[in-house]
């Protein structure tokens, strides 16, 4: 459905460089990466607010790289939704129709249909001076599908809620994007949101794409070291691979197949370590006895760092399990994992 | 600031010594003449036109500015460019430069020693001396408040407001009049009304270029010259009159739709 | 808690009067110095068209006496008259391009005597930019100012001699050239938006091109560098021995108040000076009289820049002679 080739952006700031990308039609796609990655910049470039130096954008068929903003059929929806404060919410849902020729009743049933999806009828006499954080979403949401886009650009749209509602509104945006056949387009650093929305993802960093491909594949199989930081596996090394076995430190770690490379990074996620004082009658080809080195409250969680001859791994545990295995800095522990647990690259 | 704290009294007293240094001389001033004298003067109808004069061309001049300035105005606001700063500079040079030289620099132009005042005499089109004299004056004088009053409204309206009309489907016309000019009317006005406040007040530059036809304050300056405070002071009432009253109606019906939305 | 108050009143208060008194105290005033020099302002109410040359003598002046602070203001001849008798602004000496100014608005009330100087004549000046330059002359300037589209002007009468001089050139021109109704013809052409209230900004008009011809004195005209026309003595109020013909001239002009008028009559050009009665630097003014009204000074000075003096200088009766200053006496003879 959209075809990013190559494309480059030169900005005083940013630079977007080969940027190539390839989104299903009605696929919910999400863009992730640091600040300053230059999300924002490739969203506007779809949305031809901003010029594009070289390549080609291509939506559905028509190459739309040098058409102006109006003419493209590429809705936006920004962090702060920006509702045009000097028209009510009917008419700011209404205003795309002044430049789309829609048949009357159409445009009306589906006026209907959006106010109803999104609980936004007793709201539309209002302003949006006095609307809060989520209605203004639901406002700026029912006012881009209005005109039926074929892209709709979502720039960290629920980074400015409460967390306390973010599931609640992330599931009537996952609701929306079905019942519609839009294909969404979404910027968002928060994990748990990417990985409950996406169909696929990609990461940017530093004007360049890292990593595209399914949310699943990108969170258990980075293939970079910044896209297994950037997604959060801790435990990542450099490693020989020898046979179907892994020399990391003075460590040998058993993978269980043969990689294709000789040298390469293996990575684990510090869920799946699992922390015990003897050892565990279980399927875990990797046990290593080592030493408690650091026991980091984060929050819901503690992050306990275990030394293993001179390699550290980080394992995340609940709170009530560390106090169960009474584990404090100095002691020894036993600490296992899958293979299947093992990414390597 | 707590009320009681000094720091809060010295600004206070500031704050009158100001007031008192603007209101007591203009108080002064309108207070002077004697109601005879008022009637007298506004009977004459050489004053009565000469106000309407600073009228219309301050009027005429403040609408020349909002259609060339408008767009000028939003450039400056939306983008950026080298030299940008250039020429922000250069639309404040007509503030910094004393009057009369700015008079001065328009009658060179406007002479047919100058290609331009050439091709306007042949065109028959009269600049010394006459109301288009006027009005080029008080445009030049007054189109640095008008640009800069109203690149501030357009610099305070979001450009995303802007991108998702585009987004939506509208053009930038569309979206210049649908969503930027009716968030941004107020400052227009504003800058309307510094423009002509200015025009209207204007005197070094347009003495030099026009004497006759004759705007109120040359007049009030010749009758100075000629007959004293006597015969000045009363044109002045009324011109400062009529000018608080035409920008208070002004205030009031701006203030009025603030409160409506 | 109040006396913090008072305090921080005087806080604010005290520097603005200081700054108010310094300012008051700033300006010097008059009088002599230890050795006898003048010293201090001596302002000068001036004509116009005596510009160029008063600019030369004060320089001149002010060389040989580094005191004294030589400040001139220009207006028409009337209206400077009108700043010392109903503005009451502070001035030490008049020169007029007028000397029947002085003696009509100024004496007795504000001034005694009147000194005659200098003489000058009128003419039409005009640029190679002028439309018709190349072809005006002494015999059909005044065909050529009655033709549509061309921008000719004279100095406001009310204000300036210059003015008044300028109508009664053309009244003359009337009757000299014998053409009935010339004169009407010519201020039909003279729009009110050509008149200026001193002669000398028509200059600058005619300089860029806005003008085509103006009403000058020959010698304001040599001094900028004008293209001018010379007109007959009969017409040009240049020469006293047609003062019998140039009376046949009369305008009206504006009076004490607005809507009253007196009438004027045509006579030769005659500039005047006097001391006024409450003039503030009396010794300094006396001392630069003595030097503009010197034939090998302020005279020589009128004679090089085009503008004829009389040498030597002349007051009317010998009533005027005995009230002057002692050391002007000897520069002025006694003439009608």
């Amino acid at each position: 459905m959209i075809k990013i080739e190559n494309l480059n952006i030169h900005l005083s700031e940013f630079n977007l460089r080969d940027i190539n990308l390839n989104i299903e039609e009605n696929e919910f796609f999400i863009l992730m990466g640091p600040t300053g990655a230059g999300k924002t910049v490739l969203l506007e470039a779809l949305a031809g607010l901003i010029k594009t130096k070289s390549g080609n954008i291509i939506i559905g068929k028509k190459n739309i790289t040098k058409l102006p903003p109006e003419k493209r059929g590429v809705g936006i929806v920004y962090q702060d939704y920006s509702l045009f404060p000097h028209l009510t919410v009917l008419e700011n849902i209404n205003y795309g129709l002044h430049f789309h020729k829609i048949d009357k009743t159409q445009a009306e049933k589906r006026l209907n249909r959006l106010v109803e999806d999104l609980n936004l009828s007793h709201l539309l006499k209002r302003f949006p001076l006095n609307l809060s954080g989520g209605e203004l979403q639901r406002v700026a949401l029912a006012r881009a599908l209005m005109v039926n886009p074929s892209v709709l650009l979502l720039d960290e749209p629920l980074s400015a809620l409460d967390t306390n509602f973010r599931e609640e509104i992330r599931a009537g945006l996952k609701r929306l994007h079905k019942n519609s056949n839009v294909t969404f387009l979404m910027v968002t650093h928060d994990f748990a949101e990417a990985l409950s929305l996406a169909d696929r993802a990609a990461v940017m960093n530093n004007g360049i794409i890292e990593q595209t491909g399914s949310i699943e594949d990108i969170f258990q199989r980075p293939d970079s070291t910044f896209v297994a930081d950037f997604v959060g596996m801790k435990n990542l090394f450099a490693a020989q691979f020898r046979d179907t076995k892994a020399l990391t430190g003075s460590i040998e770690i058993e993978l269980g197949r043969k990689p294709a490379n000789s040298h390469g990074y293996i990575a684990i996620r510090p869920e799946n370590i699992v922390l015990s004082k003897e050892s565990l009658a279980s399927s875990m080809r990797n046990s290593f006895r080592g030493t408690v080195t650091g026991v980091l409250d984060q929050g819901l969680y503690y992050e306990v760092d275990v030394m293993v001859e001179n390699v550290t791994f980080k394992s995340l545990i609940t709170k009530s399990s560390l106090f169960e295995l009474g584990i404090q800095e100095g002691i020894e522990m036993l600490l296992s994992f899958k293979s299947t647990a093992i990414h390597n690259f | 600031m707590r009320s009681k704290e000094p720091f809060f009294w010295i600004t206070i007293s500031c704050g009158i010594v100001i007031m008192a240094f603007i209101l007591i001389p203009l108080v002064e001033m309108m207070t002077a003449p004697s109601f005879a004298m008022l009637k007298e003067t506004i009977k004459d109808k050489d004053v009565v036109r000469s106000i309407w004069l600073s009228i219309y061309t301050a009027g005429l001049a403040a609408i020349i500015s909002f259609v060339f300035g408008t767009p000028l105005a939003y450039l400056l606001a939306r983008t950026d460019f080298t030299g940008k700063r250039f020429v922000e500079s250069i639309i404040d040079l007509p503030i910094v430069i004393p009057h009369p030289v700015v008079g001065i620099a328009i009658l060179s132009v406007a002479g047919r020693n100058h290609w331009i005042g050439q091709f306007f005499s042949d065109l028959g089109i009269r600049i010394m001396g006459s109301v288009t004299g006027i009005v080029v004056v008080l445009t030049f004088v007054g189109l640095p408040f008008y640009v800069n009053a109203v690149k501030n409204g357009f610099e305070s309206i979001s450009p995303r407001l802007e991108n998702v009309s585009r987004s939506l489907g509208a053009s930038m016309f569309s979206t210049f009049f649908r969503i930027t000019f009716p968030l941004a009317w107020r400052s227009m006005l504003i800058g309307i009304i510094m423009c002509s406040a200015r025009a209207i007040s204007e005197f070094g530059a347009v003495v030099i270029v026009a004497y006759h036809p004759m705007i109120a304050p040359v007049m009030i300056y010749e009758r100075f010259e000629a007959y004293g405070l006597k015969y000045s002071q009363p044109v002045a009432v009324w011109l400062v009159s009529v000018c608080l009253a035409l920008f208070l109606i002004l205030r009031i019906l701006t203030l009025r739709n603030k409160k409506e939305a | 808690m109040k006396k913090k108050n008072r305090c921080k009143w005087l806080l604010v208060i005290l520097p603005v009067l200081t700054l108010f008194m310094a300012s008051l105290l700033a300006y010097p005033h008059t009088g002599w110095a230890k050795d006898k020099q003048p010293t201090g302002k001596v302002i000068i109410f001036q004509a116009g068209s005596l510009t160029v040359p008063l600019a030369k003598m004060e320089k001149a002046f002010e060389a040989k006496h580094p005191g004294v602070d030589i400040v001139r203001e220009a207006a028409g001849s009337r209206r400077c008259a009108r700043k010392i008798s109903d503005l009451k602004k502070p001035c030490d000496i008049m020169a007029s391009a007028d000397f029947t100014v002085i003696n009509t608005m100024l004496i007795p009330k504000y001034a005694n005597w009147n000194i005659r100087f200098a003489t000058n004549r009128l003419v039409l000046c005009y640029t190679d930019k002028s439309r018709y330059a190349n072809k005006i002359n002494a015999g059909n300037w005044y065909k050529i100012l009655t033709k549509k589209g061309v921008v000719w002007g004279h100095s406001d009468p009310n204000a300036d001699p210059c003015g008044y001089r300028s109508l009664m050139v053309l009244q003359l021109a009337e009757k000299h050239y014998k053409k009935p109704g010339l004169y009407q013809n010519l201020i039909n052409n003279r729009p009110k938006e050509n008149i200026r209230p001193k002669s000398v900004e028509l200059v600058a008009l005619l300089q860029t091109g806005n003008m085509d011809y103006a009403w000058e004195y020959r010698s304001v005209a040599v001094q900028h560098g004008l293209k001018f026309v010379e007109l007959p003595d009969q017409i040009n109020l240049g020469n006293y021995k047609y003062d019998n013909f140039y009376k046949q001239a009369m305008v009206e002009l504006t009076g004490k108040k607005p809507g009253t008028t007196i009438k004027k009559n045509g006579k030769s050009c005659t500039y005047g000076v006097t001391l006024i009665k409450d003039a503030p630097n009396r010794e300094a003014a006396i001392a630069f009289l003595q030097y503009m009204l010197n034939p090998e000074g302020g005279l020589k000075i009128l004679k090089e820049m085009g503008q004829p003096p009389f040498i030597p200088c002349r007051v009317s009766t010998a009533e005027m002679m005995a009230i002057l200053p002692a050391g002007l006496q000897r520069l002025v003879e006694i003439k009608e």
